[in-house]
């Protein structure tokens, strides 16, 4: 009976020592890595994400799908990320708003330091437009000058606490203007009411200019980077204006970082950082990325903790500044 | 519009791959539409990858044909097990599955693969030839009147509810109670979610679809007993000729697909609602009203060439424009940018070809879906009739997979159960579930343009009332209210008036 027990314990642990030795030399990754996406598949943000993600999956020799999780402001994302082991299976897309926004309204409890940066994958900078055939102004000091005349008369795209929002509502407290802001929840709706009058201006990404043109003239974009002077076909930055708009860096952009748990295993992460660095270095993914108007934003990990808590400090006075514009409008309305 | 873009086009669109493509799309697009769950949405983004590595009208082709069959795909499993495939199928229910019960159901399939098909080409024809004349109509649609139209879309409810129409109005705001859950992007705040995350982002549409017809109707035919009996369906083999019949309701044909093209060149609308329009307008337009939802072809021809039309619809801003129709237009759009090409005025001046080529395969796609629907109808069929006690179970792994696909979310398969539930219970009580469907789809957008026009106004109420194509669409439904109210005696008195004094004059 000894015998027998002693051989089944004896066998039972070599089957054992045998899968973890096994699994000590499985090579990483043995399955597909998730990429949890905060927002609605299908717009040229998913498709930029999808490339990125299809040139690590080259790499990784690994499907790596993105799965879209919409919902809170890309809340549900994040908190599904988390939720997930730290193993490095599961990828998350960081944009700002789930990233530094959330934390900031108190829809999350998390901060930039909580996770562990891949890459910085692209930006999407934003630009102030307005109706190419629009009399009131002709150039960007015109139309602050105009805005200025007409306190809550005109009309824009603003998201209460979302980033275009507050980056405009930020722009509009520097110069001392008041304008009144109409929620969308899509910029194309906004678009559509520019169009037809119902707004006066309009903040856009580079996307929405591009497919609309001909429909828009662009009055000045909100960064002074050169890059994004040629997204929007040398359109005037605030320097060529000479106006200090108050926002420097990526705080006048959508942008992401691809992150991972604090706690993923070392070889795992640098495994995950090759296959990204490769996949951003990619003609492929390059191209596929400029042809959408985003652009890339070259951030190596070490910048991480310093460019996502230089942002969030730069927002929190945004975030003032959609309250003194909330109480700057309430009051013209009285 | 001139012929240019379809004679450039056509060089594009004929080639092996891009017809591959499309027979391809179409193959995928209809079984993704049977499937309950999935909807051409998620067919759409499944193999858009793909797409990005295909010739531009390829991989549109390829898309496009998902979009095209797969609104059409969901019909077949209305009609032959009373649950929608997708949520734009949630009309068919109403006719086509009375149909099948009525021994029909050869002939409602093949109706409503006609109706799709002729619908869906009704639809192109006027994207084709009227795309930026009725995208710059659409441009003038702002909130004010966009919630004018959403009230029209509510009042369907009253029409499609048939005898129970208080029970109707009762799922109705049921759903417009459930469509306030989730974040609130006006005041920043989430409402109703408790605190959990699986709500943050509102209820899940199809999750909540599946689950109130589909596990409701499992529910029920567990309850019947019997499992061991096959369903009672008939072998059926639509043929060809039912595009023949189909065409017999013509005036239905296309005025249902007028309202879908319509409906969906308005950015926001969508299929599900222009599928109800429809079915209403038809209804009330016949001169057998009592005779919708007891198994007529007419009602089918309503909402299936309704919501196939919309297709074509939502392809209208989106191309001419560069401003989506609905969710599956915007992943179209998105796919289009990465190919390089931006959808809007630009992209006809600039690419007249892409255009051309996408609208051949547009029109294309519709043509397969037709007979690719006819020739695979026997065989997912033949699936339907399984003994129940297999069968059932199929279709519940079915639903569990499709839904859990969406979002790879547990939650989303809690959602379902939960309204499987809240369908059985409605079920049985005689509540209708379709204007659960309709309230739930429709309230985001009411309450959003609502909200949106008084912040416009500064808080006035008379922007609905001062803007001229509102204001029309508030008196049209204040009419039809009115209308409603009147008893059907006095009603009939007023024709007969009508009818005896037109024939003396």
């Amino acid at each position: 009976m000894k015998i027998t027990a002693c051989l089944k314990a004896a066998g039972l642990t070599a089957v054992v020592g045998l899968l973890a030795v096994s699994q000590g030399y499985a090579q990483f990754p043995e399955r597909k890595v998730q990429v949890m996406y905060p927002w609605a598949p299908g717009t040229p943000t998913y498709g930029v994400s999808q490339l990125i993600a299809e040139g690590m999956a080259k790499e990784l020799g690994q499907a790596v799908p993105v799965v879209a999780k919409p919902g809170s402001g890309g809340v549900k994302a994040f908190k599904a990320f988390l939720n997930s082991p730290a193993d490095g299976y599961t990828i998350a897309d960081g944009y700002v708003a789930p990233l530094v926004l959330a934390p900031m309204f108190g829809n999350a409890d998390w901060g930039c330091d909580d996770f562990i940066p891949l890459y910085s994958a692209t930006s999407n900078s934003f630009a102030i437009a307005t109706r190419p055939n629009d009399d009131r102004w002709s150039d960007f000091k015109s139309f602050i000058g105009y805005l200025k005349d007409h306190p809550g008369e005109t009309r824009y795209n603003g998201n209460e606490l979302t980033l275009p929002h507050m980056v405009a509502a930020k722009v509009l407290k520097q110069l001392d203007i008041v304008s009144r802001p109409v929620p969308y929840p899509d910029l194309a709706l906004g678009m559509k009411d520019l169009r037809n009058g119902t707004l006066d201006w309009l903040i856009v990404n580079p996307g929405m200019y591009r497919a609309n043109k001909d429909h828009l003239k662009i009055l000045a974009t909100l960064s002074n980077q050169k890059a994004v002077q040629e997204v929007y076909d040398g359109a005037p930055t605030p320097k060529d204006v000479g106006v200090d708009l108050g926002i420097s860096g990526l705080t006048a952009s959508g942008w992401d970082w691809w992150l991972v748990h604090k706690d993923t295993p070392e070889d795992r992460l640098d495994k995950l950082r090759g296959a990204m660095q490769a996949a951003l270095k990619d003609k492929d993914v390059r191209d596929g990325i400029a042809k959408a108007g985003f652009v890339p934003t070259n951030y190596s990990p070490d910048e991480y903790s310093k460019v996502c808590n230089s942002v969030s400090d730069e927002l929190k006075s945004a975030k003032d500044a959609v309250e003194w514009e909330k109480k700057k409008v309430r009051a013209l309305s009285q | 519009m001139t012929l240019e873009p379809l004679i450039d086009g056509f060089r594009l669109f004929f080639d092996v791959s891009t017809l591959l493509a499309i027979a391809f799309g179409t193959l995928v697009g209809l079984l993704i539409g049977v499937l309950p769950g999935l909807g051409p949405l998620m067919g759409i983004i499944l193999l858009l990858p793909l797409a990005y590595h295909m010739e531009p009208v390829a991989g549109m082709g390829l898309l496009v044909s998902i979009f095209v069959a797969g609104s059409c795909g969901g019909a077949i499993t209305a009609i032959m097990v009373r649950i929608p495939g997708t949520p734009l199928a949630a009309a068919t229910l109403l006719d086509g599955y009375p149909m099948m019960k009525r021994g029909l159901a050869k002939e409602a399939i093949g109706t409503a693969v006609a109706a799709s098909a002729l619908g869906g080409i009704i639809g192109g024809l006027i994207l084709i030839f009227l795309a930026p004349l009725l995208a710059d109509i659409a441009i003038d649609f702002a909130p004010p009147e966009y919630f004018a139209l959403t009230l029209t879309g509510l009042l369907t409810i009253a029409v499609v509810s048939r005898e129970a129409t208080v029970k109707g109005l009762m799922t109705g705001t049921l759903g417009l109670v459930l469509s306030t859950i989730g974040y609130d992007e006006f005041a920043n705040v989430s409402r109703f979610a408790f605190g959990i995350d699986g709500l943050l982002g509102g209820i899940n549409l199809v999750a909540m679809v599946v689950g109130i017809f589909a596990i409701s109707e499992i529910i029920d035919q567990i309850r019947h007993g019997d499992l061991s009996a096959k369903p009672d369906v008939s072998v059926v083999r639509p043929s060809f000729s039912s595009a023949i019949s189909t065409m017999r309701h013509w005036r239905n044909l296309v005025r249902s697909s007028v309202i879908g093209t319509g409906l969906g060149a308005l950015p926001g609308i969508g299929g599900g609602i222009s599928a109800f329009s429809a079915y209403a307008i038809a209804k009330s337009a016949s001169k057998r009203p009592e005779e919708f939802g007891t198994g007529i072809a007419d009602g089918v021809v309503a909402t299936e060439s309704a919501n196939n039309a919309t297709v074509g619809g939502t392809l209208i801003p989106t191309l001419a424009l560069g401003i989506p129709g609905d969710a599956s237009s915007a992943v179209l759009m998105g796919a289009l940018i990465l190919l390089g090409f931006f959808p809007g005025p630009g992209l006809f001046e600039k690419h007249q070809d892409i255009v051309g080529g996408i609208f051949w395969a547009y029109m294309a796609a519709n043509v397969m879906m037709f007979f690719v629907g006819i020739l695979l109808t026997p065989l997912f069929v033949a699936c339907i009739k399984l003994q129940k006690r297999y069968l059932l179970p199929l279709i519940m792994v079915l639903c569990v997979m499709g839904v859990y696909s969406l979002e790879s979310s547990v939650f989303d398969l809690w959602v379902m159960l939960v309204f499987g539930l809240v369908g059985y219970a409605l079920r049985r009580f005689d509540y209708p579930l379709p204007p659960l469907v309709i309230g739930l789809v429709l309230g985001p957008v009411c309450e959003g343009n609502f909200r949106r026009s008084l912040i416009i106004s500064g808080g006035h109420y008379d922007i609905f009332f001062s803007r001229p194509i509102a204001t029309t669409i508030i008196v049209v439904n204040i009419l039809l209210v009115l209308w409603m109210l009147i008893p059907k005696s006095l009603k009939q008195r007023v024709f007969r008036r009508l009818g005896s004094a037109a024939s003396e004059a």
